[in-house]
């Protein structure tokens, strides 16, 4: 009996062990090296044929698929740091009254409720989110040529920052394209001091936005 | 995890027991070793380059003589690395920047055998050699950044030590060991091929009476 109790000793000492001397990953990020920053566009794009843009002047927040649209001091940094990136990248700015080639909306996606929202229905909701007449192109759809890259699921929140072919609309049926779309989950984002670094990161990777 | 603990703690317990009943014809030793890990071959150049410092194994050996023991091994491992933030290409064409994180704990539950050459004599230092095999318990997590993914398997095991023995004293049946072990772990999951490594080993052993 008293061997079986001090082997029950063993037994349990060594879990107990395991469990201690195990370095658990997510204790060991920072903020920022918890972040992803995932990136896509549709291929048969050529960037270059684009060359004035214009950024939404608020942002979409999507909360549990109901959305409003806002405008708060970390918004604002989004859209400037938007704005600068693009700009860095060879395109013009110009009002949304002036025909840009493209369009570029920002929204932040929140799920609080138990569940999970994934990124097709993100993009399935689209338009109740973002009305096309905004952009001057009442009655038109959108087009998402390249699904296949929106399988995750959105469990906390993340920003999603979309480029949207306005110049080729009418020609495409009366379709708005989404071209390029970058998207950051993790800890920390939907913060004014870290926008410029996180955009910066979207556009980093994404060097076929540059034009020649 | 919980079940591989779970698995763990009772081979800890079963085999011991199962040994108790020769105790009383041999001689029934535990050996307890501290384990410090070196991922080798495809172990170390895809999912972890760096050493483990966290680790332990457990033998409970019958001696059918003094040159011979036979009996169950255990043990765990934890390795971890955190990689610098890079781009990957997926293959849905999407571009993802992440600091990726490898975490993989294996907890080895082996037949062991273990052979000291000088057995018949008294020396201070008496060499040995082993070979073990059974199963291996894996768990790896890989992380995006914070988003994680887990596989748990079982795999084969195998391994090939040598070391020696310093005994406590003369007549003294415990004593230190200080020994290598080689492991051979075939894991084919996501593409990887192996968690082969070395480990360097310290530990003391006693009798269990």
């Amino acid at each position: 009996m008293r061997r079986i109790l001090s082997l029950l000793l063993v037994a349990t000492g060594s879990a107990a062990v395991i469990t201690g001397c195990q370095k658990d990953p997510l204790n060991n990020l920072t903020p920022e090296e918890s972040r992803i920053y995932i990136t896509n566009r549709d291929s048969t794009v050529d960037f270059n044929s684009y060359t004035t843009f214009s950024v939404a002047d608020s942002v979409a927040v999507v909360d549990n698929g109901k959305a409003s649209k806002e405008l708060t001091s970390v918004d604002q940094a989004y859209i400037d740091a938007a704005k600068k990136y693009m700009q860095q990248a060879g395109y013009t700015l110009v009002s949304k009254n002036q025909t840009p080639d493209v369009g570029i909306n920002i929204t932040r996606i929140y799920q609080t409720s138990s569940g999970v929202i994934s990124y097709p229905d993100y993009w399935g909701g689209y338009g109740g989110y973002w009305d096309p007449y905004y952009w001057g192109y009442g009655g038109y759809g959108y087009g998402f040529p390249y699904y296949s890259y929106g399988v995750y699921s959105i469990t906390e929140g993340a920003l999603s920052i979309d480029m949207l072919d306005l110049k080729n609309a009418a020609s495409h049926g009366n379709k708005i394209d989404l071209v390029w779309n970058g998207l950051v989950r993790g800890s920390g984002i939907f913060n004014q001091s870290t926008a410029d670094s996180q955009v910066k990161a979207l556009f980093d990777q994404s060097s076929y936005l540059k034009k020649n | 995890m919980k079940s591989i603990l779970k698995i763990a703690a009772l081979f800890v317990v079963a085999i011991p027991l199962s040994l108790s009943l020769k105790a009383q014809r041999g001689e029934v030793k535990m050996y307890l070793n501290y384990n410090y890990s070196l991922p080798l071959g495809s172990f170390k150049n895809d999912i972890v380059s760096k050493n483990s410092p966290r680790g332990f194994t457990g033998d409970i050996l019958y001696s059918f003589n003094k040159k011979f023991a036979l009996g169950g091994a255990v043990g765990f491992q934890d390795y971890y690395e955190k990689y610098p933030r890079a781009t990957y290409k997926l293959p849905s064409g999407e571009d993802i920047s992440a600091v990726i994180s490898n975490s993989v704990q294996t907890i080895p539950v082996m037949v062991k055998g273990l052979y000291a050459p000088l057995g018949d004599k008294f020396s201070w230092v008496q060499p040995y050699v082993s070979l073990g095999a059974g199963i291996n318990m894996v768990s790896f997590k890989q992380y995006l950044g914070e988003f994680g993914s887990s596989n748990t398997n079982v795999s084969f095991a195998a391994q090939a030590g040598a070391g020696i023995q310093v005994p406590f004293g003369r007549l003294s049946n415990s004593g230190l060991q200080l020994g290598a072990v080689y492991n051979y772990v075939p894991y084919t999951k996501n593409g990887y091929n192996n968690l082969n490594n070395l480990g360097v080993q310290l530990g003391v052993h006693f009798p269990l009476r």
